[in-house]
């Protein structure tokens, strides 16, 4: 069952603090199936936020559903205030994307593609297309037919067009597809940059949990259509770090425990073990040396997304 | 509104940015230029130009008409096959707008096509034979039954291109909306010829026992009993809005998962 969702006031549309992407109870059915099942999420703004599922789970379909290619069944869609069923003009406009492959005219150059799509758009100089064909360096190709181009070459074509009207939700779709790793990595680094200076939200599908691991904030699990999980992104920079498992090396072990129990800290190999964030764990260092203990050394064990993911789906692979 | 325009330019550039649309042109200049310097090779004197306007003049129609159905089948038709629908759907534009602009672009292309053809043809045979204003059809001159004949054979060319349009739509097929619309071209007046035998009342509602408005021209009337040319206009006019109103429904409603 959809929540009621009441339609936000118009000086609300594109608050900072308010979600980019509120999905509510979303259901796709096609015939008897159903595709998506009850998928109710917030992509928070500025975030690089991943969508991760095996092949076949519905990551494409929710996609298609975002950028209104396909209807929803049930549910609800809000981009930047606005529901995507019925303000699909307004919400659209906030959006940039590209969903599967990055497929565009291939009679015409790739300069003439961003021309056409620049044209849909109002508020696309001249100047700025430029600015997008120099930002995902494709300057001196640019005026060639795009069937020369690599699938490299139209990867970035792809990501041009859907930056150049500057959205707030960019959208891509197994992006990391047929590129080579280092064209993966030059994706990876340039969608954290366009989140961190151009404060884009991207919103990214992939079924490959390492390459989710590196590149996003916050990732979505989803199977067979249903939500399993949203987790953040543990990384070792972020002050908000999630929990990691910390192993400390103490003199007293047992004694120790004693003291961190309400922490939860367990004997394992004889090194006391528990689950702690970042502050906690100078806290809990802080706790033990002034009590005496001697603390030899402390070692931080960040669970990986594979691990989370095997831990909530019980052992199913994703890949 | 200016905006809109933004949309008919570029199903503009997906036209004439393509090489094929300069060989169709290519083609019928060639053919056109190619029947009256022939007969203006062998011929002995004293033949007026608008016998070999009118061998051109059939010509043209039926290959600006089959171009502007090939056109109309790979306008919808192709966005899918490419992929490039998704791009297309995807900024901040109704479907049934953007399902005008290329439907405007068609007609377009096609009207542009068919008074080019016109111009050329009667320049060239002009030049060649000298301009004949004496000829006479019938009780029009000769001038005036073939400006109307263009008119009319430019309204059984919007019905059929927005036949290729709604097959191409709904079918997302460009071979299929080519093939039945050049098939009803060719064979609907054989068809018609043969149901004209027939005496039931329905056949004359049928589509295209109505789609040569030539014969109307100058009075004259058609083989099927009880239709005129304001009838037939109006028979047309009948199946176009339901044409148009089916192809504007599917492509709005239905979800696109190519
Ligand atoms: N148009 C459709 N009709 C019926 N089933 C579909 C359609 N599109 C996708 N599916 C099915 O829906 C499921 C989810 O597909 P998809 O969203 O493409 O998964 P993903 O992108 O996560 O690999 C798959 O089982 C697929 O077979
Ligand atoms: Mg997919």
């Amino acid at each position: 069952m959809a929540e009621p969702i009441q339609a936000p006031p118009a000086q609300h549309a594109g608050r900072e603090d308010e979600p980019v992407v509120q999905m509510r109870g979303v259901t796709k059915r096609i015939g008897k199936r159903k595709l998506i099942d009850n998928l109710t999420l917030d992509v928070p703004a500025g975030e690089v936020f991943g969508f991760l599922g095996p092949n076949g789970a519905g990551k494409t379909t929710t996609i298609r559903m975002m950028v209104g290619l396909m209807r929803l069944s049930e549910g609800e869609i809000i981009i930047r205030g606005q529901s995507i069923s019925t303000a699909y003009e307004q919400a659209i406009r906030h959006v940039g994307a590209i969903v599967e492959n990055p497929e565009m005219y291939k009679y015409l150059t790739g300069y003439q593609n961003l021309l056409h799509f620049a044209r849909m758009i109002p508020g696309i100089s001249r100047q700025r297309i430029e600015e997008v064909v120099e930002l995902v360096g494709l300057k001196a190709r640019i005026h060639d037919k795009v069937k020369t181009y690599s699938l490299g070459m139209r990867q970035r074509l792809g990501v041009a067009q859907a930056i150049m009207h500057k959205p707030s939700l960019l959208i891509l779709d197994e992006p990391t597809n047929g590129l080579d790793p280092a064209g993966i990595r030059e994706l990876r680094d340039y969608l954290r940059l366009l989140a961190r200076n151009e404060g884009i939200t991207v919103f990214v599908s992939s079924h490959l949990l390492s390459e989710m691991e590196l590149m996003c904030d916050r990732v979505a699990i989803i199977q067979n259509g249903r939500l399993v999980d949203v987790r953040p992104i543990a990384r070792g920079t972020d002050a908000h770090a999630a929990a990691v498992t910390v192993l400390l090396d103490v003199d007293r072990a047992d004694e120790a425990r004693q003291l961190l129990a309400e922490a939860g800290a367990i004997i394992e190999g004889g090194l006391l073990r528990l689950e702690a964030d970042r502050e906690t764990v100078a806290n809990i260092n802080a706790r033990l040396v002034g009590a005496g203990f001697k603390v030899y050394g402390i070692r931080t064990q960040a669970k990986s997304l594979e691990d989370q993911f095997l831990e909530m789906t019980g052992g199913e692979r994703i890949v | 509104m200016s905006d809109f325009w933004q949309l008919v330019t570029n199903e503009n550039m997906k036209i004439y940015r393509r090489p094929r649309t300069w060989i169709m042109l290519g083609v019928l200049l060639a053919i056109t230029a190619a029947v009256p310097i022939s007969i203006f090779a062998f011929e002995e004197g004293g033949l007026s130009m608008w016998m070999p306007f009118q061998v051109n003049t059939s010509m043209s129609v039926v290959l600006v008409t089959v171009f502007a159905v090939v056109l109309s089948a790979e306008s919808v038709a192709g966005e899918f096959s490419s992929g490039t629908i998704k791009l297309l759907l995807i900024r901040p534009w109704s479907r049934s707008k953007l399902l005008l602009s290329k439907y405007i672009a068609l007609l377009l292309f096609a009207l542009l096509f068919m008074v080019g053809m016109l111009a050329w043809n009667l320049g060239l045979n002009a030049l060649l034979f000298g301009y004949d204003g004496s000829n006479e059809m019938g009780s029009l001159s000769a001038l005036n039954y073939f400006l109307q004949t263009y008119l009319f054979e430019f309204i059984t060319l919007v019905v059929i291109v927005t036949i290729s349009f709604l097959i191409s739509t709904v079918f997302r097929s460009g071979g299929l909306a080519i093939g039945l619309s050049i098939f009803l071209l060719l064979i609907g007046s054989a068809i018609s010829g043969m149901l004209s035998l027939l005496d039931y009342a329905w056949v004359k509602y049928l589509l295209f026992v109505n789609l040569d408005l030539t014969t109307y021209i100058g009075g004259g009337s058609s083989m099927i009993e009880g239709t005129s040319l304001g009838f037939s206009l109006a028979v047309l006019a009948a199946y176009y809005v339901v044409f148009v109103v089916i192809t504007w429904i599917v492509f709005s409603k239905r979800d696109v998962a190519a």
